[in-house]
């Protein structure tokens, strides 16, 4: 019997591309995406979720806004599809943030449950480690977006958000924002168990996902990991695109 | 020998389901025809009610007593009986055999055709029931086809069909009298369970599932307390009804002494489906619905649900619909891989609900500097000011101007100013 079809890599798989980058959170663990204002951090997170609410799998996120600070006319210009996506707004208000990851965490079913805290304050380290328990009964993937790493988090990955530089159009006077150039770097890496795709196994992540040069996907400048840096260390150059 | 009556209200603002009702008083077997229209098989009832003109007599007098003002018409055929409540007066009743006759003269308009029939019939010149039905029928159906052969028939008084039986929705309602007054919430439950148990019961027996459920609290004193939940999916296990009752009671709890409870389920059908390896993973019904109860008493009905952009260009028009789970069927026909893979990464803006107002300091225009409690800074750079305005035609109509700024410290922000006041609608990230 033959391979079907749907079993190969679709169209417009790059195994180098941004796929690379998302394709290294880990389900069943808690993982961080972590950066300041401006940095690029928040678009990770919807292309992250784009890719799973219309891959073929038709996974379902939640999406727990901590801050009342999504806005699903960007999450639809990633190509998100927001029927899949279940947005809790929490206010304003930590406890009741926590609360609801915590529900969704224990929830089965869901492919990606999101915190996202931004400057919201502090996760206490209970609920950290409360939160990477729910997560490990269900499989799902649970990122906590915050705009700094917590010391003492059981977080398995964090990606680290730092801002470039603006993209304008036009020179002076400027005509209109084009974008933004971030960098996302791994300051932190537990996987020491992951599928192919999750690159490397034991060896931090000097798999082939993570070298540089592959990185030559659209709208995606690769660097490689830097130098001689410490085992797990990786960076990405992302140019994200303001849309119309 | 069929007889069929024809119930028609004389003006269309009456109670349809008391007309049903009264109906079905009348015989077993009813039709719901829409618009207002019922009919019921009057064969047999002779024994009754006595011949056709006293059982239209009888159905006249009982709809009247319902406060129904209607005409009926008794017939051998659907629209023998239709046409004799429309054109006659109060009652009328067609002989046996004189369906032809009594419609020979009734509009065409009294058939449901299709468009081009009704065009083709009306190009040949017919207007009269009597017309068509002189027609040839072999010519008839090389010319209009199967469709026209099946109003001839009608307009000849000759009915096929039977009736499509109508059967009032089944009232799904449990009540329980405590004798000793309930004071706590846990044996509230513990007899809230078990109606859920007959309810659910009931509803497996008749391969129903309930999409909401009500239930009162009878207090000491006359009062009552009262409530309603709508699961995420159609339910029929009672551990998952009572596991909602439940959190649905301790949002809510009574004031009272509880002297006696009732719990009544909106029936629906349950479509059954079969699933497959292949589908998707999905939130599993009976969870998603308990996690999404736990939600709604945490954050509020109103802040959980799938984001819907609305029909607005107004800043930040966004909505939300009712999250559900998908089906199994929902991922047949998507194309098999992501459109986004390989696409520019998309720079998202993160909304300030609701706007942080700031003051902004201009120069020749163009803002120079601002501050406000979430942000402030000196702009180094910035374009503007993208103006957008709408719904000018209604009382709230909306104008803006937007800014894209960065910070002397990096920050990407988007101002804007509502024509009165300066506020930062999202900051990029």
């Amino acid at each position: 019997m033959g391979i079907p079809i749907e079993s190969s890599p679709p169209p417009g798989w790059e195994r180098e591309g941004i796929d690379g980058l998302l394709g290294l959170f880990p389900p069943g663990r808690l993982s961080e995406i972590v950066g300041p204002r401006s940095s690029g951090a928040s678009s990770l997170l919807l292309a992250l979720i784009a890719r799973i609410t219309t891959s073929g799998t038709g996974g379902q996120v939640a999406f727990v806004d901590g801050m009342d600070a999504l806005d699903p006319l960007s999450a639809a210009a990633t190509g998100a599809d927001l029927s899949a996506l279940l947005w809790v707004r929490c206010g304003g208000r930590l406890r009741v943030a926590l609360s609801a990851a915590d529900l969704l965490a224990r929830c089965p079913g869901f492919a990606l449950v999101v915190l996202d805290l931004d400057d919201l304050g502090p996760i206490p380290g209970s609920a950290c480690i409360r939160l990477q328990r729910a997560v490990e009964g269900t499989g799902a993937t649970l990122i906590v977006r915050s705009e700094r790493h917590r010391e003492g988090s059981p977080a398995s990955l964090v990606l680290a958000a730092r801002r470039l530089a603006p993209q304008w159009m036009g020179l002076r006077p400027l005509t209109r924002l084009a974008g933004l150039r971030s960098e996302i770097s791994i300051s932190r890496s537990r996987l020491h168990s992951l599928s192919p795709l999750g690159r490397g196994s034991g060896e931090g992540l000097q798999g082939e996902g993570l070298q540089g040069e592959g990185l030559q996907g659209e709208g995606l400048q690769g660097e490689g990991p830097q130098g001689e840096g410490p085992q797990g260390e990786g960076s990405w150059t992302l140019d994200w695109t303001l849309s119309q | 020998m069929t007889r069929i009556a024809c119930l028609l209200p004389t003006n269309e603002l009456q109670d349809h389901a008391a007309l049903l009702q009264v109906a079905l008083a009348h015989s077993p077997r009813v039709e719901d025809a829409g618009a207002g229209c019922v009919y019921l098989d009057a064969s047999g009832l002779q024994s009754l009610f006595g011949d056709d003109a006293r059982l239209a007599d009888r159905l006249r007098d009982a709809a009247f007593a319902a406060g129904l003002a209607i005409r009926v018409g008794v017939a051998a055929s659907r629209l023998g009986a239709l046409a004799a409540a429309r054109l006659g007066s109060g009652v009328t009743v067609v002989e046996p055999g004189g369906d032809a006759a009594s419609l020979a003269a009734a509009p065409l308009s009294l058939l449901t055709l299709s468009e081009p029939l009704t065009t083709r019939l009306s190009r040949w010149g017919l207007r009269t029931l009597g017309e068509l039905a002189a027609l040839p029928t072999a010519g008839l159906f090389e010319r209009a086809g199967a469709e026209g052969v099946q109003a001839q028939r009608l307009a000849r008084g000759e009915d096929p069909r039977p009736l499509a039986s109508w059967r009032p929705v089944p009232a799904f309602e449990e009540s329980v009298e405590c004798q000793w007054g309930l004071e706590t919430l846990e044996p509230v439950v513990e007899r809230l369970s078990e109606l859920a148990t007959q309810l659910c019961g009931r509803l497996g027996a008749r391969g129903l599932a309930a999409d909401g459920f009500e239930w009162v609290c009878r207090l000491a004193g006359g009062r009552a307390h009262e409530g309603a939940l709508t699961p995420a999916v159609p339910l029929t296990e009672a551990a998952a009804v009572t596991g909602l009752l439940r959190l649905a009671l301790e949002a809510r709890p009574p004031r009272g002494i509880v002297e006696g409870l009732t719990l009544r389920a909106r029936p629906t059908r349950a479509g059954a489906v079969q699933e497959s390896l292949t589908d998707p993973s999905r939130p599993s019904p009976r969870f998603l619905a308990a996690t999404m109860n736990r939600l709604v008493a945490l954050v509020g009905s109103d802040r959980i649900g799938a984001p819907a952009l609305l029909d607005s260009h107004r800043p930040d028009a966004v909505g939300l619909d009712a999250y559900a789970s998908p089906s199994p069927r929902r991922g047949e026909g998507r194309v098999r891989g992501s459109r986004v893979r390989g696409a520019a990464p998309v720079l998202a803006l993160r909304r300030l609900r609701p706007p942080a107002p700031a003051a902004v300091t201009l120069a020749s225009g163009r803002p120079v500097a601002m501050r406000s409690s979430r942000l402030a800074g000196r702009i180094v750079a910035g374009v503007g000011p993208w103006r957008s305005s709408g719904e000018w035609w209604t009382t709230q109509p909306w104008l803006q101007d937007e800014w894209d700024v960065e910070l002397a410290d990096g920050t990407l922000c988007r101002l804007a100013h509502d024509g009165s006041a300066w506020h930062i609608a999202g900051i990029y990230d």
